[in-house]
């Protein structure tokens, strides 16, 4: 009874596709930057769901997503290479200096994410808010046009900063206001 | 908690005598604090007259992908109240007001100039040389006096003379009026100006008063508002008064002045609206979806102004104040005053050697440089030399903040999350109500700086689920590009199996030199394989017509139908001509012999049926005429010709070759 009762829940509520696959595609950075040697982040969240990975080679999402991973898969957290783990940068976009550009458009091929656009002999551009600073693009330049930026703060994009436990002398910011200050006279 | 009667306030007072919080309880709001007032000095003496400095700077906030039109260029001479810059009318972002000249001179320059903001980033400004001439433009905002009947009608008047929120958010006044009339009941005017040293809205209060009651008049009779509350601090006598004998006057809308207690964060939106009418704001809801419309005192001035003279904001009144200050004084300071230049106006003890404070010494920041201008939101500059640096103590948890939030958070608990970097916890207790009162810094006995942990906190979640939108954005466009590379490739892959077809059928029948033609454009193998399906769904009919069974696979697509159909044609052709030839591919001649059989199948059974039509279709299946006695020659014939064809190709290439190169020498 309850077999035939399990049996047909099965059938009824049968999930599609794996669940822990998508539950790691959902916390993983979606640079689709391919550095942890899968074509990118839902080949690798298919990978871990199936055990083939190891939780730590997602290296723009650094420890915080490796310990997600770990705790979604139940595997050891593992700490990341120490040697790109150190490398590990606050996210940039590419740039595209467009004097130097031929429109070879082999950076819009390599492009995850169509982020650039271009045809072939004409200037090509990165659409900022699209870029997720994979990187895949500037290692395929033939003029090495491309190069990794840091978005520009603006007032908008301005973070106030986190108090430190132990706050500095205030004097010394001032000093710096007075010469410059100064300059400015 | 209803508002006390006098007897009751007596009884709390005293017990307010021994226990200082019993004060709390004769406001109706949560928690709240008492720091001293500092507010009598700036009051003592008169408004200073308006000084006009040498630079005006007038720094223009976008915000992203917001699109300005300049209306001024470099080296043009303009009047007072002259209109400089403006949204564009393709705008669709975001809400900005124009901004106008506040005194006549010349545009010395548009460059980056420092914002007054505590980030000390720089936005695109205007630079005023004045020609202290103070040549005006009368009526700039071109208005007819007359009130306006209808909402819309004010918010474009408000729109154009630029007036934005003078209380400090700065959110322009024309958005936050509704489209339609009689969403409002209640119009609040807010002159609780709670942060310690700012007395410029009481001032303003003092000797506006008419002007401010009938610019509340203006929007309540626009707007179809039932009656008019106005909310002044106890500290203020003066100010009541005036404001009471102004509003005796007006007949139209009932207006009721009424005091409040004089408690930190009175002047909050929210806590005013609770205080006056009893309404609590839903969280995440503005005072507009509670019927209710709050503006400061000093915004409803300037709408006056500009409803009845066309005057648009140029200038505001700003209260210059601090410790360091032998006079603070309140003046009308024209947009673009660097604060520095006012701060000395004040005859400060010694040289002002620190960062001055934009705002009350509560909710204000310090400016990075001295000489940042005066801007529509800035209704205090604080000259106040930095205490001396507190060390921060362990939170001892004494639930101090807990008490003293107005907006009935936990700020403990906020501290400890935001520390540790748990920020969706964080985000779960409510951090985007926190008003950044600064309440809970003022009463920890630790010293910790807790508003500083929130507002990093709020812009950590701001940052947090920008990523996660990009990522979300990321992984769409990447999912779109694998499917399109998925399905550039299956077109690729068809249209080359076409292509190939196409070449197999031409190449044997027609001279091959010219039916092979190096490049065949796209166009023409679409065309070919165009045709090729057409004849197949004919031929496929037939064989089933015909009844043979060629088809190994059942299963197949119409598009490997059309292929092999094509491939059976081609064959039929080659096979017609040399099904007696030995020809070395066996299975071209087996499929061809099996399209011969099939064709001529076709061509008994259609010459059965008619005889006197001869369909398009037929004519593609069947170009040469049926013979099955072929010849050998025209096969050694093509051959011959394939290799004459190859030679002349390769000389050909030769001269080019000798071409290029001899080009490369001259070069």
């Amino acid at each position: 009874m309850f077999g035939l009762l399990l049996g047909y829940a099965a059938v009824r509520f049968k999930v599609e596709g794996n669940p822990m696959a998508e539950q790691i595609d959902k916390i993983l950075p979606q640079t689709q930057c391919g550095q942890c040697n899968y074509p990118g982040c839902k080949p690798y969240a298919e990978a871990l769901a199936k055990g083939e990975a190891d939780v730590n080679l997602c290296i723009p999402g650094g420890n915080e997503v490796m310990l997600s991973i770990a705790e979604i898969t139940g595997l050891e957290p593992k700490a990341l290479d120490e040697s790109v783990a150190a490398e590990h940068t606050p996210k940039e976009t590419a740039f595209i200096d467009e004097d130097v550009c031929i429109g070879c458009v082999l950076c819009i091929k390599a492009c995850p994410v169509d982020a650039i656009i271009g045809a072939t002999k004409l200037m090509h551009t990165v659409i900022q808010s699209e870029c997720t600073g994979c990187d895949k693009c500037a290692p395929v330049c033939p003029v090495d046009c491309i190069e990794m930026r840091a978005p520009e703060t603006t007032l908008e994009t301005w973070q106030w900063p986190e108090p430190t436990s132990e706050p500095k002398p205030l004097a010394s910011q001032y000093l710096d206001v007075n010469s410059t200050t100064e300059q400015r006279q | 908690m209803m508002t006390r009667s006098p007897f009751s306030r007596t009884i709390i007072q005293g017990i307010a005598a021994v226990y200082p919080m019993a004060k709390r309880w004769l406001h109706r709001f949560h928690g709240g604090i008492y720091p001293k007032h500092h507010k009598s000095r700036s009051l003592q003496h008169p408004i200073k007259e308006t000084f006009i400095a040498e630079t005006l700077t007038l720094p223009i906030k976008t915000t992203r992908g917001q699109k300005i039109e300049w209306l001024v260029q470099v080296g043009d001479t303009v009047q007072k109240n002259q209109c400089l810059v403006q949204a564009a009318k393709e705008n669709k972002k975001g809400f900005f007001v124009p901004l106008h000249a506040p005194t006549s001179g010349t545009i010395k320059a548009i460059t980056e100039a420092e914002f007054p903001h505590p980030s000390g980033l720089t936005t695109q400004a205007i630079i005023i040389a004045p020609d202290f001439k103070q040549t005006t433009l009368q009526n700039a905002l071109k208005v007819s006096g007359k009130q306006p009947d209808s909402p819309q009608k004010l918010k474009d008047i408000l729109l154009h003379a630029g007036i934005v929120g003078l209380g400090g958010a700065g959110f322009p006044t024309y958005a936050k009026i509704p489209a339609q009339k009689d969403r409002i009941h209640t119009l609040i005017i807010n002159g609780a100006e709670c942060e310690p040293f700012i007395t410029c809205d009481d001032v303003l209060m003092q000797t506006q008063a008419e002007p401010i009651l009938q610019g509340a008049e203006i929007v309540a009779q626009a707007l179809g508002v039932k009656q008019i509350v106005c909310g002044i601090e106890s500290n203020k006598p003066q100010a009541i008064q005036a404001m009471q004998t102004a509003a005796n006057q007006i007949k139209s809308v009932p207006i009721t002045v009424k005091t409040v207690e004089a408690v930190y964060p009175m002047g909050g939106e929210k806590q005013l609206v609770l205080e006056l009418t009893g309404i609590e704001m839903p969280v995440k809801t503005h005072a507009i979806d509670s019927g209710l419309l709050v503006f400061n005192v000093a915004t409803f001035a300037a709408i006056f102004k500009a409803v009845t003279q066309g005057e648009p904001l140029t200038q505001r009144l700003v209260t210059v104040a601090g410790f360091e200050l032998q006079t603070p004084y309140n003046t009308y300071a024209l947009l673009g005053t660097p604060f520095i230049d006012l701060v000395n106006a004040g005859q400060p003890k010694n040289p002002i050697q620190y960062p001055l404070i934009m705002g009350g010494p509560m909710m204000g920041f310090q400016v990075a440089h001295n000489e940042v201008p005066v801007i529509k939101t800035t209704n205090c500059i604080l000259a106040n030399p930095p205490e001396p640096s507190t060390f921060t103590m362990p939170c001892i948890r004494c639930g101090e903040c807990m008490d003293a939030c107005p907006v009935n958070l936990l700020p403990q608990q906020l501290y400890w999350h935001s520390q540790a970097h748990e920020f969706d916890k964080v985000e779960k207790l409510n951090v985007f109500d926190c008003i950044e009162c600064g309440c809970c810094s003022y009463v920890c006995p630790s010293h910790i700086p807790l508003v500083q942990y929130y507002r990093h906190a709020k812009s950590e979640i701001k940052t947090l689920h920008a990523e996660q939108q990009a990522a979300e954005l990321a992984k769409q466009r990447y999912e779109f590009r694998l499917a399109r590379i998925e399905r550039e490739k299956q077109e690729r892959e068809a249209r080359l199996k076409a292509k190939k077809e196409a070449v197999k059928k031409h190449s044997p029948t027609a001279e091959p030199g010219k039916s092979a033609p190096k490049k065949p454009s796209v166009a023409a193998a679409a065309a070919r394989a165009a045709a090729a399906k057409r004849a197949a769904a004919k031929a496929n009919k037939n064989t089933e017509h015909s009844g043979t069974d060629e088809q190994k696979s059942p299963p197949l697509s119409a598009r490997q139908k059309a292929i092999e159909t094509a491939q059976k044609q081609a064959a039929a052709k080659v096979g017609s001509k040399v099904a007696t030839a030995k020809d070395p591919r066996d299975s071209a001649k087996k499929s061809a012999k099996k399209a011969a059989v099939i064709a001529a199948a076709k061509r008994r059974t259609q010459a059965q049926k008619t005889t006197d039509t001869i369909t398009t279709e037929e004519k593609k299946v069947t170009p040469q005429p049926p013979s099955n006695i072929a010849t050998a020659p025209p096969l050694e014939d093509a051959k011959a010709k394939r290799q004459k064809a190859m030679e002349a190709a390769k000389k050909r290439a030769a001269e080019r070759k000798a071409r290029q190169s001899k080009q490369e020498k001259t070069e």
